[in-house]
């Protein structure tokens, strides 16, 4: 596969702050990623400086096999959908899409058609003279996605487009989105604080913070084995739990620093004495203590969403049960299998494996 | 050279370029006749220098000549009084028109709006019409103070020097009221119902809510119009040409007439000179106080 | 702000009523003088409604020379604001647009600069021009110098206009293919045009009443606008009042109709700007 766009070692300096710290990412043609973190982890300004939107204090840009490092953003020829959408509110939704296609030197009939095609994709054909002001968030939303489709471009930047919707829609759109990428076969670039959303849309994860990639690659694999705690910490819901403890003398058991000490074997071998924080994810807790590698748990709070049971231990431990918990629960005992068991460094983070 | 242009084209330089574009004309045609005003104030400068770019420098000759002259000390104080005066009634009346249409009643805001069409008139015409309302013998203002039973005899508001700067005073406050009641009225509308109606369930009278509420909560805004209306009170110049042009005998002059008389009917350039450097000064004091203040709430 | 009765609600529109009314009263004596007889004019008691109204607006034009005054204000005028408009709208781009320590510092010498008196500014602009011969163009002079007195105040009111159009807007608009410039032009101006108007249109009005530059640098009467040729009229010893009030009305009437056509716009973008 050839590589869409090529960052290597992007830095960024606001003044004294430093927002991006040697930034490699390598995309190619056809992917879906997204950039997921916190806020203020860098992930907006990194996709800004693909737009060409940042200028960068270090490091190389490349889209489509060409260096854009220096190139502003009108020749990048990328599309961006923007939070706010960025219609133009004195154009028309033909307008708006026509705008990009009409700076790039195409005649009026021309552009047109080619707006009127890309409405009939994305379903604004009957919208196309229809100010801004006269849509719904959904239709605006739907204007930004359209006016990006219609340039044809070498990658797609999405900038958080959905957090401005309600919860349904934002589902909803979720899907259409992504439907329209298998579609377009385009490169995309989507950044999002919302690591679901980042796992269901994309190819590929890039998780940030504090302008460092933490870890990169398909979902399911930052899900399966998080490079550190912070990874195994922001992908997954509800989030991961994590105990401190200390690994046994079989090098193959890590005893929790919880009341009892309860004991769980763990895949591979670490050196006895060593103290780890172990991940435990809420889903992987399986009620009833079938099969061993189980802990019995005070309860403290029972949350039922219908679909699941939420279980909150007296140390603020979390268990996510599929079936229906009953009331006046003393404790409970789960299960856990010992492939499930993530160990981290205690200071570093780093997985232990 | 296409570094330079893309530094216009896409880069800061296009936003430099624009500002320099303003800045430099201001520099030319602002900041560089504020320097000259210095620069003269300590030169010879008459009708027959005037062209001339070898002028005499003469010291601090001009500004002791000036603070000699023994117009200076009234003409001093009558600016004073016609700052003090003029703002403080510009202030209270205005701030008391801003709180009555911040009451809510049909057409309050339109109303409110009217009052600007006094501040839009050219302050010549002002002049021209209190000229008129104020004139001694056919005025109506003394018709109707007299009707009221209020005065006895006619007041010549324009030529009795013990009253004609009252007549650039009254003038001065009504051209000033609107533009205080509209920056009160923003003020005012900032404060948050929720504050008034927290303060009302506290059991606060009308009177305590005015005072403890919004009195507090409006001091930027009153400082800031203070401010201004001091500033914009020493560049009225309009009405004094039209009114009394200083008359009679320097009675109703200030500084800033007084500085163009010196320049433009006495021709003593050096000296009007002296007058508007001083006025200048004191005027950026002023606004820089005034700036600040409102910089730095901005920021904070 | 405090729930009122229907019946508060009309006494209050009342009593504004009287003080809009009280307050304008000027303006509504300008024109009663301007209607009324010379006779009329001088009569004691005053009347408040003229028996016998005259409409000597064309007489007056005639006699004062109207036409050239007022053909001279509104060159005076239309000239200051092409001026600042040009200058001006880009550097309030600039300004809304940037964040850093050298804009803050511009503006705030564009904000010192709007305090600068006209009366006071006139005696070295006018030596300057004695100096390079500017006296030979006095009212492109006038134009100068009243551009610069009024120009803060437009960047001021612009610059509010523009932090109004959020900048995404414009990003989208570089990553659709503009240049900066386009961008400007063909976004951001669009969508501050009203604000630019409405501004405009108040600069318009305050350079049509400018009278010390104009006093101060035209001695030709062909040259001079309306505010030198009223002020020969008034002073201390003025006697044709009606044919003054005539005069004012005429000058002013425009402004009046311009300003409560647009008087809501007007508010609202001054009180925008005027603080901030």
């Amino acid at each position: 596969m050839t590589q869409q766009i090529t960052l290597s070692g992007i830095e960024k300096h606001y003044g004294g702050y430093h927002a991006l710290k040697g930034i490699n990412l390598d995309i190619p043609k056809g992917q879906f990623v997204a950039l997921v973190g916190p806020s203020g982890c860098g992930k907006s300004t990194l996709l800004r400086t693909i737009a060409g939107l940042e200028t960068i204090s270090g490091g190389r840009i490349e889209i489509a096999g060409r260096d854009v490092t220096a190139v502003p953003p009108r020749g990048r020829d990328i599309a961006m959908v923007f939070q706010s959408y960025a219609l133009y509110p004195h154009l028309t939704v033909e307008g708006n899409m026509t705008y990009a296609l009409r700076l790039k030197g195409l005649s009026k009939a021309e552009a047109k058609a080619r707006a009127a095609e890309i409405a009939e994709i994305t379903g604004l054909s009957a919208l196309l003279q229809r100010y801004p002001r006269e849509l719904s968030g959904g239709q605006r939303q739907r204007v930004a996605m359209g006016r990006a489709i219609v340039r044809d471009p070498a990658a797609f930047l999405f900038d958080e487009p959905l957090s401005n919707l309600d919860a349904a829609l934002r589902v909803h759109m979720r899907a259409e989105i992504r439907k329209l990428h298998n579609r377009l076969g385009a490169t995309s670039v989507y950044v999002t604080h919302d690591q679901i959303e980042a796992m269901t849309m994309a190819d590929h994860v890039v998780v940030m913070r504090a302008g460092v990639v933490e870890q990169q690659g398909a979902p399911l694999e930052l899900y399966d084995r998080p490079a550190n705690q912070f990874v195994a910490g922001f992908i997954g819901s509800p989030a991961m739990n994590f105990v401190p403890g200390r690994v046994g003398e079989d090098e193959q058991s890590v005893a929790l620093d919880l009341a009892g000490s309860p004991v769980l074997r763990f895949a591979g071998r670490r050196p006895s004495g060593e103290a780890v924080t172990v991940g435990l994810r809420p889903e992987h807790l399986e009620l009833g203590g079938a099969g061993g590698n189980s802990l019995t748990l005070p309860v403290a709070l029972v949350e039922r969403t219908g679909s699941a049971s939420y279980i909150v231990s007296d140390t603020d431990l979390m268990i996510a049960a599929t079936e229906r918990v009953a009331d006046g629960l003393g404790q409970v005992t789960v299960h856990i299998a010992s492939e499930r068991v993530h160990l981290f460094h205690p200071t570093t983070g780093v997985a232990l494996r | 050279m296409l570094r330079f242009d893309r530094v216009f084209r896409d880069g800061g330089g296009f936003d430099t370029l624009l500002v320099m574009l303003a800045l430099g004309y201001l520099v030319v045609f602002s900041a560089f006749p504020l320097i000259y005003n210095v620069v003269m104030s300590f030169q010879e400068v008459d009708l027959f220098s005037l062209a001339s770019f070898d002028r005499p420098f003469v010291g601090w000759d001009n500004y002791s000549e000036v603070m000699g002259e023994r117009v200076f000390t009234p003409i001093f104080w009558n600016t004073v009084q016609f700052v003090g005066l003029s703002v403080f009634f510009q202030l209270t009346i205005g701030f008391g028109l801003a709180l009555f249409f911040q009451q809510d009643f049909p057409g309050a805001t339109w109303l409110r709006g009217l009052f600007l069409a006094g501040w839009i008139l050219p302050g010549l015409v002002v002049g021209a019409v209190w000229g008129w309302i104020l004139a001694g013998d056919f005025g109506v203002l003394n018709y109707v103070l007299q009707s009221l039973g209020l005065i006895e005899g006619k007041i010549f508001w324009l030529s009795d020097p013990s009253v004609s700067l009252y007549s650039g005073i009254i003038a001065n406050i009504w051209l000033g009221i609107p533009f205080n009641m509209i920056l009160l009225s923003v003020g005012l509308a900032a404060i948050p119902a929720d504050v008034y109606e927290a303060a009302e369930l506290d059991g606060a009278s009308r009177l305590h809510r005015f005072l403890t509420i919004t009195l507090p909560l409006m001091r930027a805004q009153l400082g800031a119009v203070i401010s201004l209306g001091v500033i914009f009170t020493l560049q009225q110049f309009d009405l004094f040409a039209a009114l009394t042009r200083g008359g009679p005998s320097n009675a109703s002059n200030v500084l800033q007439y007084w500085a163009w008389q010196l320049s433009f009917e006495e021709y003593r350039i050096g000296q009007g000179s002296v007058v508007s450097v001083l006025m200048i000064l004191f005027v950026v004091i002023v606004a820089f106080v005034y700036v600040r203040s409102t910089r730095n709430e901005h920021a904070g | 702000m405090l729930a009122k009765n229907l019946w508060t609600r009309w006494v209050l529109l009342a009593v504004a009523l009287v003080m809009v009314g009280f307050y304008l009263f000027p303006v509504y004596w300008m024109y009663i003088t301007a209607l009324k007889t010379n006779t009329e004019t001088f009569q004691n008691p005053p009347t408040f409604w003229p028996h016998d109204p005259q409409f000597r607006f064309a007489e007056v034009w005639v006699k004062y020379g109207l036409d050239s005054y007022i053909k001279n204000s509104a060159i005076i005028a239309a000239g200051t604001v092409a001026l600042v408009v040009i200058l001006g709208t880009g550097c309030a781009y600039a300004l809304a647009r940037v964040r850093s320590v050298w804009m803050d510092l511009v503006l705030f010498t564009v904000l010192m600069m709007q305090v600068l008196p006209s009366s006071l500014m006139i005696t070295p602009i006018f030596v300057a021009y004695n100096q390079v011969g500017m006296m030979d163009w006095p009212r492109t002079g006038v134009v100068l110098a009243q551009a610069a007195k009024v120009l803060p105040l437009y960047i001021v009111l612009v610059r509010a206009a523009f932090t109004q159009i959020p900048k995404e807007l414009e990003e989208a608009a570089l990553v659709d293919g503009n240049s900066r410039m386009g961008a400007f032009l063909f976004i951001a101006v669009p969508l501050a045009r009203n604000g630019i108007m409405v501004t405009a249109i108040l600069i318009f009005m305050q350079s049509l009443g400018e009278y010390v530059y104009a006093r101060s640098l035209i001695t030709d009467r062909a040259l001079q606008p309306a505010t030198v040729g009223l002020q020969f009229l008034t002073g201390p010893n003025a006697s044709d009042w009606s044919g003054i009030m005539t005069y004012s009305a005429i000058y002013v009437t425009p402004i009046l109709i311009l300003f409560v056509a647009l008087q809501r716009k007007i508010v609202s973008g001054l009180t925008s700007g005027a603080l901030k």
